[in-house]
């Protein structure tokens, strides 16, 4: 063909595009392949806590245990949220820390989840708990063993005094009853409807990870090291390094941790 | 309401009335292509078509097109849906029906049934075309409800350089940058622009009737685009292009969100003869989707939208002016996306069409075309047809009348969709969707006399299979209803009409004006068992007036003024919703949205040629909505805007 016929000049430009392009597209170098799991180094912690109904106990006995022998730490016992008998309907009465489902309205899509009103109550089991435990979480809820909680400064596990000893006259936080927090059955979301487990909680570990309302949840780490004292005397320094997995859910928890500390 | 109406229709007519007789200057002589894909005077085009001139985009500063379309189309409605993703709402046909094109090219990507509007900046364009009514035999699927055609410039002088900047509240900045070079037998146009708004929380009244915003989320753009034109011989002209887009947008601070886009294309126009015209084009769209995670530096894409594009279109003109159009495009489409059931899916689409439009005197012309498109995935295949007529009975007045079947193929999203929206219900693609069909008739007439111009218009739409989410149910076994479903469905028919009057004056003392009036009728889909549905979006308000006035003067030769005041006004507009959308038995209720009146003021002085200031007061009466509903103006009051604008080229 020649070259001065306009032809030649289409197909020639046309060709070239074609080779360039990709039915799958070209950017894929601009992104990160999330991997499939978490690469947990010994003092660490995975937990995907991103459902809604179960509760995961850490044992750091247990923990220590398995890295010494050569896994991943991943010692921790999932139990469900108990939600009471299928059949039985929710009452208007509200009691008085009793163990259950407590159903508030949120004012999810206005002022925020601060302003709630209590709607209803279904009674359920007590919370089942392993044998042995030090704290427990549930996506941005912890628990711990009869435990109290004392909040640092201090980002990084690395930084901290040599022992808990530095921390003998900080005031340490026990767990408190809570039927506000622990978000289980989010069945009546769009109502701003959300049935919570009434169960004991502890509100300065639970800082570690928060979330604010309007939608979408607007989650906020607190990278602080936080300081555990339990019944036995013993202590835990726990930082939350990252709530999210490498494709993004949240409430998969990387938990940093030293103990006996 | 009905005073202020009055009030700005007596003030029309008063401007009108003593206006005086000069020479028309109106778009008579541009040159239109959106309407028929092929290029007729505006005076002559038998479709009609609204153009938005660079001149018009320049007095509203619109930073992208949906500032602009607001502004200068009554009846367009930017509102917003889930997780406050914009909605546009065109004269009662959302954004999955109306087709928007960049010099003719298509968009991919789309977010809640809506491109993302953020990637049209107003940078560096020459005109907008608007066709109202079904162009689907011609533009094929989402062109239902009408075409937005947005043209962007060419250089023309052996070279330019702009810079601009503006200012505004919440830390608003918009910044950029346009350098254009012209040689023997090509031009090259780079635009460089950056665009940035702070989230900022709004207040809401006690007791709002429904979803309400709190925060509004700001967000960053950059676009970068390159045009270059060669033109190796006087019959041929190719065109290349290349643009890259980038938006972040932080709900979540730990986990901002990215969008992107990568386009390329390749255009050859090739002047066979005199009667003879082929046109070749290539084109390449990639918009993705991606979570920045912070913490652990990661970008995740979650959503990929890849659009590989041929076309050619083939025009004979006769000698009397009519001319054959004969087209065809292949398009590959792939889709890859989280809340797919199948993460990536895969379609090619073909399509054929003819066009005659036969210009019979010099007062008749008729436009008849037909398309066929074939979409691979589930061998899907439609004709559309269309006939419009144009009548010129005297110089300057056209009447029209058309018909158009509109058709829409359902997406792959509306297909393969499988999201669990945080437990609340799971919404689910229907690989069994029919088309949606919509049959449009239309009329329309303008006429230009002078220092005026009218135009009126009226439609009629009967859609049929509705592409939509349907009534929340759940699965008969499920007996505890314990998950709630909500699926994609061909919903009952329904209709839309209305019918829009706009008048435009300019006289030779500076001043000009423009009014314009739309009436919408949404009538909304209920399922084919005659259920209420789940409206995602907010039906369109029955009246809407735009209206502007400007006044231009050039005081010296080194010092001008032009200063313009522009507003519009929404009537109200109710909504039938759910009362609980967990147990639809217990009925629904009527939300009535509020009607509101935004206004902008806006001077820009111009020093000598190359200078330009603008000093702008947007919501000039400071309104703030008592409730930040899903359709209320997302503004917390009066925002001053500082912008300057410097014409290198034109310092020397």
């Amino acid at each position: 063909m020649e070259r001065s016929n306009p032809t030649y000049y289409l197909i020639l430009t046309l060709t070239a595009l074609f080779s360039l392009s990709a039915c799958h597209g070209v950017l894929d170098e601009l992104y990160d392949k999330p991997k499939e799991g978490i690469d947990v180094k010994e003092g660490q912690l995975y937990i995907d806590a991103s459902s809604w109904t179960d509760w995961f106990f850490i044992d750091f006995n247990a923990a220590n245990r398995n890295f010494a022998e050569g896994g991943t730490g991943s010692a921790f016992v999932k139990m469900g949220i108990p939600l009471g008998d299928a059949e039985a309907k929710s009452t208007r009465e509200h009691p008085v820390q009793q163990t259950g489902i407590y159903t508030y309205w949120y004012d999810v899509f206005g002022k925020g989840v601060s302003n709630n009103e209590f709607d209803s109550f279904k009674p359920a089991e007590a919370q089942p708990e392993p044998e042995t435990w030090h704290i427990a979480v549930h996506r941005n809820n912890v628990r711990t063993n009869g435990g109290a909680v004392y909040e640092t400064t201090y980002t990084s596990m690395k930084s901290l005094p040599e022992s808990s000893e530095a921390f003998a006259d900080a005031t340490f936080t026990e767990d408190e009853w809570n039927e506000l927090d622990v978000w289980t059955i989010q069945k009546q979301m769009l109502n701003g409807l959300i049935g919570n487990q009434g169960i004991a909680i502890n509100p300065v570990l639970s800082r570690w990870l928060s979330v604010e309302f309007p939608p979408p949840p607007n989650f906020k780490l607190n990278n602080h090291v936080f300081i555990v004292r339990f019944n036995d005397g013993t202590y835990a320094a726990v930082q939350l390094e990252n709530y999210q997995n490498p494709a993004g859910v949240k409430c998969c928890l990387t938990i940093n941790y030293k103990y006996p500390y | 309401m009905r005073h202020t109406l009055l009030y700005i229709l007596l003030f029309g007519i008063t401007l009108l009335s003593h206006a005086a007789e000069m020479d028309s200057v109106f778009y008579l002589n541009d040159v239109v292509v959106t309407g028929t894909r092929t290029y007729k005077l505006w005076k002559d085009a038998p479709i009609q078509t609204r153009i938005i001139s660079a001149d018009d985009i320049m007095k509203v500063d619109a930073t992208n097109v949906e500032d602009l379309l607001q502004q200068e189309m009554p009846g367009v409605e930017f509102s917003l849906a889930m997780n406050q993703k914009k909605h546009m709402n065109f004269c009662g046909f959302g954004g999955q029906s109306i087709l928007f094109l960049v010099d003719g090219e298509r968009l991919a990507g789309e977010t809640m049934d809506d491109v993302d509007f953020t990637r049209l900046d107003m940078a560096n364009v020459e005109r907008i075309e608007i066709v109202k009514g079904a162009a689907s035999a011609l533009y094929g699927s989402n062109a239902g409800g009408g075409v937005i055609n947005i043209i962007t410039k060419e250089s023309t002088e052996p070279w330019t350089l702009n810079l601009n900047a503006r200012m505004s509240r919440h830390n608003g900045r918009r910044f950029g940058g346009s350098f254009g070079l012209n040689g023997t037998r090509w031009k090259n146009m780079l635009n460089v622009n950056g665009n940035s708004v702070d989230n900022f929380n709004v207040h809401n009244a006690d007791n709002p009737a429904a979803q309400v915003v709190s925060t509004v989320y700001g967000d960053k753009t950059w676009n970068v685009k390159d045009r270059l034109v060669y033109t190796p011989t006087d019959k041929l002209k190719l065109i290349g292009r290349a643009g890259y887009f980038y938006r972040e947008l932080v709900r979540t601070a730990d986990t901002p969100e990215r969008y992107r886009d990568l386009n390329a294309g390749l255009k050859g126009l090739w002047d066979i003869n005199e009667n003879n015209l082929l046109e070749l084009s290539y084109s390449f769209d990639q918009y993705d989707k991606s979570d920045y995670l912070k913490i652990p530096h990661l970008d995740v894409r979650d959503y990929s939208n890849v659009q590989n594009t041929v076309r050619g279109i083939y025009n004979y003109n006769w000698k009397n002016g009519s001319i054959l159009t004969v087209g065809a495009d292949f398009m590959h489409d792939y889709l890859m996306n989280k809340n797919l059931g199948q993460e990536e899916v895969k379609q090619n689409a073909f399509d054929a069409y003819v066009q005659y439009d036969w210009l019979i005197n010099s007062q008749w012309e008729v436009v008849s075309a037909v398309r066929y498109d074939y979409f691979s995935d589930k061998k899907d295949s439609h004709f559309t047809p269309k006939l419009t007529a144009r009548y010129q009975p005297i110089d300057n007045l056209n009447l029209r009348l058309g018909y158009g079947m509109g058709f829409r193929a359902p997406a792959l999203k509306e297909k393969y969709y499988n999201f669990d929206m945080v437990g609340i219900w799971i919404i689910r693609g229907n690989k069994d969707l029919k088309a949606e069909l919509s049959h449009n008739f239309n009329a329309s007439a303008d006429y230009t006399t002078g220092n005026y111009n009218f135009t009126v218009s009226a439609y009629y739409n009967n859609v049929r299979n509705k592409l939509a989410t349907g009534v929340p149910h759940y699965m008969p076994e499920d007996i505890q209803q314990k998950q709630l479903y909500l699926d994609y469905d061909n919903l009952d028919n329904y209709s839309v009409f209305g019918g829009e009057a706009t008048t435009q004056a300019r006289w030779d003392n500076g001043l000009s004006a423009k009014l314009s009036y739309a009436y919408t009728n949404e009538r909304m889909p209920k399922d084919k068992a005659g259920n209420t549905i789940n409206n995602q979006y907010i039906p369109a308000r029955k009246h809407a007036i735009t209206a502007r006035i400007d006044w231009d003067k050039q005081f010296s030769k080194n010092y001008g003024l032009l200063v313009s005041l522009s507003g519009r006004y929404l009537s109200g507009v109710k909504n039938v919703e759910f009362v609980d959308y967990y147990d639809i038995a217990k009925g629904t209720n009527t939300i009535h949205y509020p009607a509101y009146t935004l206004w902008k003021l806006s001077a820009v002085q111009r020093f000598g040629k190359a200078v330009k200031l603008t000093a702008a007061v947007d919501n000039l009466f400071n309104y703030k909505p008592k409730y930040y509903y899903f359709n209320s103006p997302l503004t917390d009051g009066a925002n001053l805007m500082l912008g300057l604008s410097i014409d290198i080229n034109k310092l020397f």
